[in-house]
């Protein structure tokens, strides 16, 4: 069995471009999604100011980065439209005139935002913080009439929003996103390289030769997952020690050998899947589709996107068939908060159930091929 | 060229495919599955946030503000606890994704005009929750502000109530959602996932094609035959450009009746347009056949040139504009960017050709690029 496993990974190994692609997963591809920011990014709002005032201006600078940037004044409403259908504006803030003097006299006044809502996150995001902005600016502009700055503040009644944000202080979205996306290597490689693994020696013949051969197919099977999570967990830590910890400079928290251990047992399950998929397949073609397919429902169901408490009920309760839900929460678990088992125990029991369920089903499918 | 010889490659193609039952039905249940899994999965409205209380106060003005949050709808009340270690072990083990803590003396000291802090304890794992629950945070103790506000100045000034609401918020908000006045996500994830699709299932199809004819040693038939490499490569991959081209149609429907999205633009611009795009990621995938010798590598490799730029460079997730330089350049070099223009242009802001002729122009010439490269490293010859 040893000697089938170190064939397993001399054949990966000798295909360049496959290894140099796994590699590039592990890495560079992790290191490009934590680039993304999910927040509001300095988005672009242009302004229409009739009133060109004192007041207009100081609540024009109030749109700063980190959320928005201020890209220029326009004369005309039918620009901002423009610019809005052309993507080059997110926000278009348009004051109207006498609006320093309606706010001096107490008047109310009103400010129009247009917000570009064909992404409504961040339309939702951009509406959201223009709100804040604006409010906060008649706030402060009426406790200013009212002579009650700095230390008048003191004697208001007000509450004062504080809040500490745990485990990732900064909110820096490379912490969530790079994390997010080694997970998701890990499910589609676990998958897909044992469904490969099997299907090419179907689509070769070679498999034939193997079943002449003194080795019990659990010994074939077995070598054939061992040596792919072999590839995963390298993979892996090459991941987490030189793009997590190294680039991103997430402090991992948790004990990694309790990491690698899951991520060990949850490759295993996966690999069940993966040798299910390599029975009903004939070619690789057929078996990377049957991947996608599979992996999706997985995905969606771990909460990886959608937070669990935000699901309908009946999917809410379908979460728990879908591995990575409960290896989402280990991972972010130990290598965020720093939980071991004493937090944690029932996630591992659910993923140590559900997964020898699957390589069973797996094992049973692939035995049967044989017979 | 010789339309006869296009012709038998392509029927021949198409042949390989349809007996290929599996492999027919996975082209179009994919992008279709993809499609409404996204569609239907997706939720970015962060709703129902389970949350725990210390009270520490026990005041009727402590109750009456921490209310506000346990009716609201966006928060989950998991009950109150006794002490700060509670919250520490209960956001461990996501039990709840934030606490509120109301400091002791909370009613006495905003009853004698000071003002007070309140502590929220947020869960920072997902930052885009995290943001979403200190904005609900921030305004349901804007809210609780606006009444202490209104009450003091009313007193101290002696005017009416909603003299003095008036007089704290002085300024109106118009606001005014464009192309998408509800703010259903749907609508906008749907024409965006027709541009993930489109982009990395044509290339899939098309790479496992070419790649198998590779791998299984039938491509020698083609090299010793008079074929030459243009006809090859038309035929081969029409069948793969048709596949595509339905699921266009395919997916818009299920976008237009199933999710429901308007459709402002125009139907023949914008299926020319995706013609052209699909033409582009077959394309892709012809060129990533010519790189790799077997199935899996292909496979592998689709991916990687597909899903990134799908996922990061297509303004999906951060629109164009915000991103720093050296990333405009870089979405600039995918096909992706200009694609998801045409897509939320025509389904959502109702512009065609004339605002979106650069875009299309792009998509074209990136088509030709491509299809020109990958003509000149198709070699009939095997290099020794």
């Amino acid at each position: 069995m040893v000697a089938m496993t170190a064939k397993e990974l001399l054949q990966l190994g000798r295909d360049t471009v496959l290894v140099c692609a796994v590699l590039y997963l592990f890495t560079l591809d992790i290191m490009m999604a934590g680039g993304v920011k999910m927040d509001l990014n300095q988005g672009a709002v242009v302004v229409h100011d009739s009133d060109h005032s004192m007041a207009s201006r100081e609540l024009i600078y109030r749109f700063q980065p980190p959320y928005f940037k201020l890209s220029g004044e326009i004369l005309n409403e039918k620009e901002g439209i423009r610019l809005l259908d052309q993507g080059e504006a997110l926000v278009v803030l348009d004051i109207p005139p006498k609006f320093q003097h309606d706010l001096l006299q107490g008047k109310p006044t009103a400010v129009q935002v247009q917000v570009e809502a064909s992404n409504t996150v961040l339309g939702t995001l951009a509406a959201s913080y223009s709100a804040q902005i604006i409010g906060q600016y008649g706030f402060d502009a009426a406790l200013q009439r009212m002579g009650l700055t700095g230390e008048g503040l003191e004697t208001v009644p007000m509450l004062d929003d504080r809040h500490r944000v745990w485990y990732n202080p900064n909110q820096e979205d490379a912490w969530f996103m790079s994390i997010s996306e080694l997970l998701t290597v890990i499910t589609i490689l676990a998958m897909m390289l044992p469904a490969a693994a099997a299907v090419r020696e179907k689509e070769r013949g070679t498999i034939e030769q193997l079943l002449v051969s003194p080795l019990t197919p659990m010994q074939i099977m077995l070598s054939k997952v061992i040596s792919m999570t072999l590839v995963i967990l390298i993979g892996t830590a090459v991941s987490v020690g030189f793009v997590l910890y190294g680039f991103f400079e997430i402090p991992i928290k948790g004990s990694l050998p309790l990491f690698f251990l899951v991520t060990a047992l949850y490759t295993f399950a996966m690999s069940g899947l993966g040798l299910f998929i390599s029975t009903i397949s004939r070619n690789l073609a057929q078996a990377a589709m049957l991947v996608i397919m599979i992996m999706m429902p997985i995905i969606l169901l771990s909460g990886a996107w959608t937070p669990p408490e935000a699901m309908p009920d009946g999917i809410r309760q379908a979460m728990y068939l879908s591995p990575l839900y409960y290896y989402i929460e280990m991972a972010y678990g130990i290598l965020l908060k720093g939980a071991g088992l004493a937090v944690l125990w029932d996630s591992l029991l659910g993923l140590t159930l559900l997964g020898s369920v699957m390589f069973m089903f797996g094992v049973g499918r692939f035995k049967r091929q044989f017979e | 060229m010789n339309i006869n010889r296009i012709k038998t490659l392509a029927l021949k193609e198409w042949r390989e495919i349809l007996r290929d039952r599996l492999f027919l039905s996975l082209a179009f249940v994919v992008p279709i599955s993809m499609m409404l899994v996204f569609g239907y999965g997706i939720k970015m409205d962060v709703e129902n946030i389970p949350f725990a209380i210390l009270d520490q106060d026990r005041s009727a003005m402590s109750r009456d503000y921490l209310h506000l949050f346990i009716d609201s709808r966006y928060f989950d009340y998991q009950g109150d606890v006794a002490n700060e270690n509670e919250i520490d072990n209960l956001i461990a083990g996501s039990k709840i994704r934030f606490a509120i803590i109301v400091p002791p003396k909370f009613q006495e000291t905003l009853l004698s005009g000071r003002p007070i802090a309140v502590q929220s304890l947020i869960d920072g794992t997902f930052p885009f929750r995290t943001s979403t629950s200190k904005g609900y945070v921030a305004a349901i103790n804007n809210a609780f502000n606006t009444q202490l506000l209104t009450a003091y100045i009313s007193q101290k000034m002696g005017v009416t109530a909603e003299q003095s609401a008036a007089f704290i918020s002085p300024i109106k908000i118009q606001l005014r959602y464009l192309y998408n006045q509800e703010v259903k996500s749907i609508w906008s994830i749907a024409p965006a996932m027709m541009m993930f699709i489109l982009l990395t299932t044509p290339p899939f199809l098309t790479a496992l094609g070419v790649v198998r004819e590779k791998e299984s040693g039938s491509i020698y038939n083609i090299y010793s035959s008079t074929v030459t490499r243009g006809e090859f490569l038309m035929g081969k991959l029409f069948p793969y450009v048709v596949i595509s081209c339905i699921n266009v149609v395919i997916l818009w429907l299920i976008a237009i009746f199933a999710f429901a999205a308007p459709f402002k633009g125009d139907p023949v611009f914008f299926f020319i347009a995706s013609v052209i795009y699909v033409t582009c990621t077959t394309g892709i995938g012809l060129l990533v056949s010519l790189f790799s010798k077997t199935q899996v590598s292909a496979m592998m490799l689709t991916v990687v040139v597909t899903i990134v730029p799908a996922v990061l460079y297509s303004g999906l997730l951060v629109p164009i504009a915000s991103m720093d330089a050296a990333s405009q350049f870089e979405a600039h070099l995918f096909p992706a960017m200009y694609y998801t223009d045409i897509a939320l242009g025509s389904f959502l802001k109702g512009i065609g050709m004339k605002q979106l002729w650069t875009r299309v122009a792009a998509l074209l010439l990136y088509t030709i690029i491509l299809w020109v490269i990958s003509y000149n490293l198709f070699h009939k010859r095997v290099k020794a």
